[in-house]
């Protein structure tokens, strides 16, 4: 499980990359063509480049649960370990709910906008929306993942 | 029926009590916002859930964001391209005989950065790697050198290009190459200000000073550096022509900064080249998922018009030109320290434009009050990112370099200060170059 968990963070990681390559090209045909003859006015790279963008947004908030980096306050002082658990304990139970509400909500708001196509390019917009659910279900797996690797850490402390 | 519906006050507090309690609790900003609008859009009769997905996805579906991962880009093509070692050397050759040499050369690189990028944060997170260990090295204290990378980054969202004057221009239609003039002379004088400051510290530390460059070193410097400083005259100059839109320009700032790295300066590698994307990636994701749901948190806000509520009260005290700028001030000095400067420009921006307006503010003034007020709010606790980056790669907890960070403010503040009371400062530029888009 852990290890399929590992694969699908890569592959993320992957998309990642593949779709910060791809936001520029469509932005740089817009520029080519306003100003050279060489290729038509396109009017789908703008709307193409933000959909790319909304992807790109959501495949890096997926994969920063994992990495932890989503940005936090911290207004405490110097906590014990204990404390130090607990509060994490209790920030990921809300990180839980939230992924929650995106997988159900989510799938919801895919299945209303299941027959939408976008304005320009007559794209099918649950390409769009279904990234939503699917952030909901990437960070139940990767919270879970979190935990696990708690639990195991917590037992080796014990075990010698 | 009953149908249920909240007045103001209690959407209010719901809103502002929940959000806050999760952030002590922390929980991450964005997630924070996104639960706290989740018990009024369960109990509202006319909302649901889905309105958190709806306004993501507006928010998102802009062409103006857009600027967010190419600005984070050039940042990173130019450090593993070469570009910043370039603009090291050339900054050592200006300012290498002043004391505190190296802190200095730290503040004149963020100036050299600020122009080409328009990320704070990607300033103080590849500054921080060149100059936190070196300064050490050699004697800085270093809660020093973590405070003066950290203050220093905010001047790459004042400096040209920048990404919250891409933001602010989207969301309060103000015309971004104004903004972008405007925003020169600030930019400057926050520099200045700060080289000032690391004399003082220098002469009453003790801080060492390197020998003062040859004028024929400073000429090799500089011309290997032109083709890089050329990049902000691109971008800039590309708007005000109307070549592109500020979007595109930031687009041919990331094909220009690839086009420097891969053919004139050529230090990158395939590997590193895919790790600036992934980072970027990483980044603009973590940046703008907070922007998604702060746009939610204020649609919401604007739904129950809690702005008007709040404001009706400071509208009876009758503040005049100078006294609504530094209530403006204020209120973003206050805002950025718990909020990251995008979802502030949207939640507070917005709330506090029709303030302004009734004193007759110039909408580029309003905007540099509150673009400089946000940029201080980088480095102030609990949530300001560069100092956190800053501290994070020094690996110290943000209170050690806590006091070094609010006494460079100082100085900070009053040029803030001064650009309040006359505005012409930061409008005299625009006023030159193009009065067509101050209207």
């Amino acid at each position: 499980m852990s290890k399929l968990i590992d694969a699908w963070y890569r592959l993320l990681n992957a998309l990642i990359v593949v779709t910060v390559v791809i936001l520029i090209i469509p932005v740089m045909l817009q520029i080519l063509s306003r100003f050279t003859g060489l290729i038509p006015r396109y009017i789908w790279t703008e709307e193409m480049a933000r959909f790319f963008f909304i992807w790109m947004v959501m495949l890096g908030a997926m994969v920063a649960v994992r990495d932890g980096t989503h940005f936090d306050v911290d207004v405490w002082p110097e906590l014990k370990p204990r404390a130090n658990a607990i509060l994490r304990l209790v920030s990921s139970l809300f990180m839980l709910l939230t992924a929650i509400v995106f997988l159900w909500w989510g799938a919801q708001f895919t299945s209303f906008g299941w027959n939408q196509t976008s304005e320009i390019a007559d794209l099918p917009m649950w390409l769009i929306f279904i990234a939503w659910p699917l952030l909901g279900a990437t960070w139940l797996l990767f919270i879970w993942q979190g935990w696990v690797r708690d639990v195991q850490a917590l037992r080796q402390e014990q075990a010698p | 029926m009953m149908s249920a519906s909240l007045t103001p006050g209690v959407a209010a507090i719901v809103l502002f009590g929940s959000f806050f309690v999760l952030l002590v609790l922390r929980v991450p900003v964005a997630v924070s916002l996104a639960l706290a609008c989740l018990p009024v859009l369960l109990f509202e009769d006319r909302l649901s859930p889905m309105v958190l997905f709806n306004e993501m996805f507006k928010a998102y579906n802009s062409f103006i964001l857009l600027a967010v991962p190419f600005f984070l880009l050039t940042a990173n093509l130019m450090n593993v391209g070469g570009i910043t070692d370039r603009l090291v050397t050339l900054s050592r050759t200006m300012v290498g005989n002043f004391p505190g040499s190296l802190a200095q050369i730290n503040v004149l690189l963020s100036v050299f950065f600020a122009g080409i990028s328009g990320s704070s944060t990607a300033d103080a997170a590849s500054q921080g790697k060149i100059f936190i260990e070196a300064q050490v090295k050699e004697g800085y204290d270093l809660s020093f050198s973590i405070a003066i990378t950290a203050v220093s980054a905010v001047l790459a969202v004042i400096i040209p290009p920048s990404i919250l004057m891409v933001v602010w221009g989207g969301v309060l239609s103000v015309s971004i190459g104004a903004l972008y003039l405007a925003g020169v002379i600030p930019g400057l004088l926050i520099g200045g200000a700060q080289m000032l400051t690391v004399h003082v510290y220098a002469k009453i530390r003790k801080y060492p000073t390197y020998r003062r460059a040859t004028l024929r070193e400073f000429i090799a410097a500089a011309a290997i550096s032109v083709p890089a400083l050329m990049t902000p005259f691109i971008i800039v100059g590309g708007i005000l022509l109307g070549w592109f839109t500020p979007t595109e320009s930031a687009a041919v700032a990331v094909c220009y900064a690839a086009a420097l790295s891969l053919l004139f300066y050529r230090e990158m590698s395939s590997r590193q080249l895919r790790d600036a994307l992934l980072d970027t990636g990483k980044l603009a994701g973590v940046a703008l998922f907070c922007v998604g749901t702060a746009s939610v948190f204020g649609w919401l806000l604007a739904y129950y018009q809690i702005p008007r509520a709040l404001l009706a009260n400071v509208q009876s005290w009758g503040l005049g030109l100078v006294g609504v700028g530094f209530f403006v001030a204020f209120v973003f000095l206050v805002v950025g320290c718990f909020l990251d400067a995008i979802p502030a420009i949207i939640i507070v921006g917005t709330t506090l434009q029709p303030l302004t307006e009734a004193v007759h503010m110039h909408p580029v003034s309003f905007a540099i009050i509150g673009i400089v007020g946000l940029a201080f709010g980088l480095v102030t606790p609990p949530y300001g990112l560069c100092l956190m980056i800053s501290c994070a790669i020094a690996k110290v907890r943000l209170r050690y370099a806590l006091k070094d960070t609010m006494i460079m403010l100082v100085p900070m503040l009053l040029v803030l200060a001064m650009l309040i009371i006359w505005p012409d400062i930061a409008l005299i530029l625009p006023k030159i170059v193009s009065p067509e888009f101050l209207k």
